[in-house]
């Protein structure tokens, strides 16, 4: 009476029923269900449910095996078939967040661990190579000095608010590398953003603009879905990013201190700005420490200038007034953007060494001096 | 033949592997895992080293998280991700065994 453990691709969308049994599985684990995730795997033994993980693009999510068939090794078969299938939908790089009891678990199935908060969670993706290799090429970029500066940015879009920034970082340490942060899940595409900052920084010496990576304020390393379920959890959504930059990026570059703004604004980014004083800093860490140092933004008046600000007033059109907290190249990028009825002769052509820059590829950074 | 796209063949089940390639510039970069590689890491190496040599591979980075798979399991699943990476097929099947 042996039935076989088969595998399954279910939608939870078009599949309620399918979808209503993965709830049930995942709740006798003490795990939510996830609605973003977009598909999942399921392992089926007759016509049961015994096994579950989903993808979110090429985050996994709700992986969870029947609490009484646990140690059966279904988890291989289970991630044998998330492998596959994240493949066929283009994703090849792969992340997961577990409880750091299931590390070794996850090891078998091909998983490395980047980082843990230690009995919180632990932060793992599919390749031996991922952020070694990443901060390999880092590696290559290292300039001399004895204060390396560091800034992540959104730029969403570029504001004098950030020139502020650059300015001050660049006067306040003997090299800066300054990164933009790659997801496109922004207003701005990534695209836009980085043509913006390089643009808008081009005349300031001592400073190496690099690409975003998935290893940087990303959906992978800043993503805050496996904290929701767990109160206590709550306070160190932003630790598995802010480890990774101390525990990877920073001793790749030499990085010593890190720029950011004040954020009166947008409480998830004030919760950074106070998380990364903790967890750059913490001594109990093998990692050198990195000093922050948070700088007060400029004001247009009474108002500090803001990226947020800046959105608010494109939806009006009120390009007069951006145009005081905006660069030009910034400002010429939202009117050719966003501008409705717009005619060409209007619009300055962004210069073209911006463009030739864009098309190159790789993880290439772009010297500025 | 030449490595122009990333994939995947093999499983993580016990004497399977998996294998995942991918395109690169020039050399090959073998990335090896195994439950087995103090006694069979080099073994494992050398099978897979010589398999793409015999497809005429000498550009791609491959990762492998064996699982204590025999020899013509490794060049299987090897011949697999191969010829699902390749732009064409030109390896003589014969030639492989």
């Amino acid at each position: 009476m042996t039935d076989e453990v088969q595998p399954y691709r279910v939608d939870p969308i078009s599949e309620p029923e399918a979808a209503t049994e993965i709830k049930a599985l995942l709740a006798a684990c003490d795990l939510s269900y996830e609605a973003t995730v977009e598909v999942f795997v399921v392992l089926r033994r007759g016509r049961r449910t015994i096994a579950c993980a989903g993808l979110d693009k090429n985050i996994v999510k709700c992986a969870a095996i029947s609490p009484e068939l646990q140690g059966e090794s279904l988890s291989l078969l289970l991630m044998t078939e998330i492998a596959h299938l994240a493949h066929e939908r283009g994703h090849t790089h792969l992340f997961l967040y577990t409880k750091p009891d299931n590390v070794d678990r996850f090891r078998a199935c091909g998983f490395y661990k980047v980082v843990e908060v230690p009995g919180v969670v632990a932060f793992m993706e599919n390749t031996p190579i991922g952020v070694r290799g990443y901060c390999a090429s880092l590696k290559t970029l290292r300039q001399p000095g004895a204060v390396i500066g560091a800034i992540v940015m959104n730029a969403n879009p570029f504001t004098y608010g950030h020139r502020h920034l650059v300015e001050y970082a660049v006067a306040n340490c003997d090299h800066l590398h300054l990164f933009v942060v790659a997801e496109d899940t922004s207003f701005f595409s990534y695209r836009d953003r980085y043509a913006m900052v390089k643009a808008g920084i081009s005349d300031l010496p001592r400073l190496t603009l690099h690409p975003g990576s998935e290893y940087m304020v990303s959906r992978a390393t800043f993503s805050s879905y496996f904290f929701k379920e767990k109160n206590a959890a709550a306070d160190s959504f932003t630790a598995i990013d802010l480890l990774v930059f101390r525990n990877f990026i920073a001793p790749a570059l030499g990085i010593t201190r890190r720029f950011v703004g004040t954020e009166p604004f947008c409480k998830t980014t004030n919760k950074y700005n106070r998380d990364m004083m903790h967890w750059l800093r913490r001594p109990d860490s093998p990692f050198p420490p990195i000093e922050v140092v948070e700088i007060p933004r400029i004001a247009n008046g009474e108002v500090p200038i803001s990226a947020s600000e800046v959105r608010s007033l494109l939806a009006a059109e009120r390009f007069a007034e951006i145009g005081r907290l905006v660069p030009p190249f910034t400002l010429a990028v939202l009117r050719d953007k966003h501008r409705p009825g717009r005619t060409a002769s209007q619009i300055p052509d962004p210069p073209t060494w911006v463009e030739n820059a864009l098309s190159k590829k790789g993880q290439d950074s772009y010297e500025d001096s | 033949m030449k490595i122009v796209r990333e994939a995947l063949a093999g499983t993580l089940e016990s004497s399977d592997l998996m294998v995942r390639i991918a395109p690169r510039d020039a050399g090959l970069e073998i990335v090896l895992q195994s439950e087995v590689i103090h006694q069979f890491g080099a073994q494992i190496e050398a099978v897979a080293r010589e398999t793409l040599e015999k497809l005429g591979i000498d550009a791609a980075q491959v990762i492998i998280e064996d699982k204590g798979a025999l020899d013509c399991v490794i060049r299987a699943r090897l011949q697999t991700v191969v010829r699902r990476a390749a732009d064409e097929w030109t390896a003589d099947w014969s030639v492989l065994a």
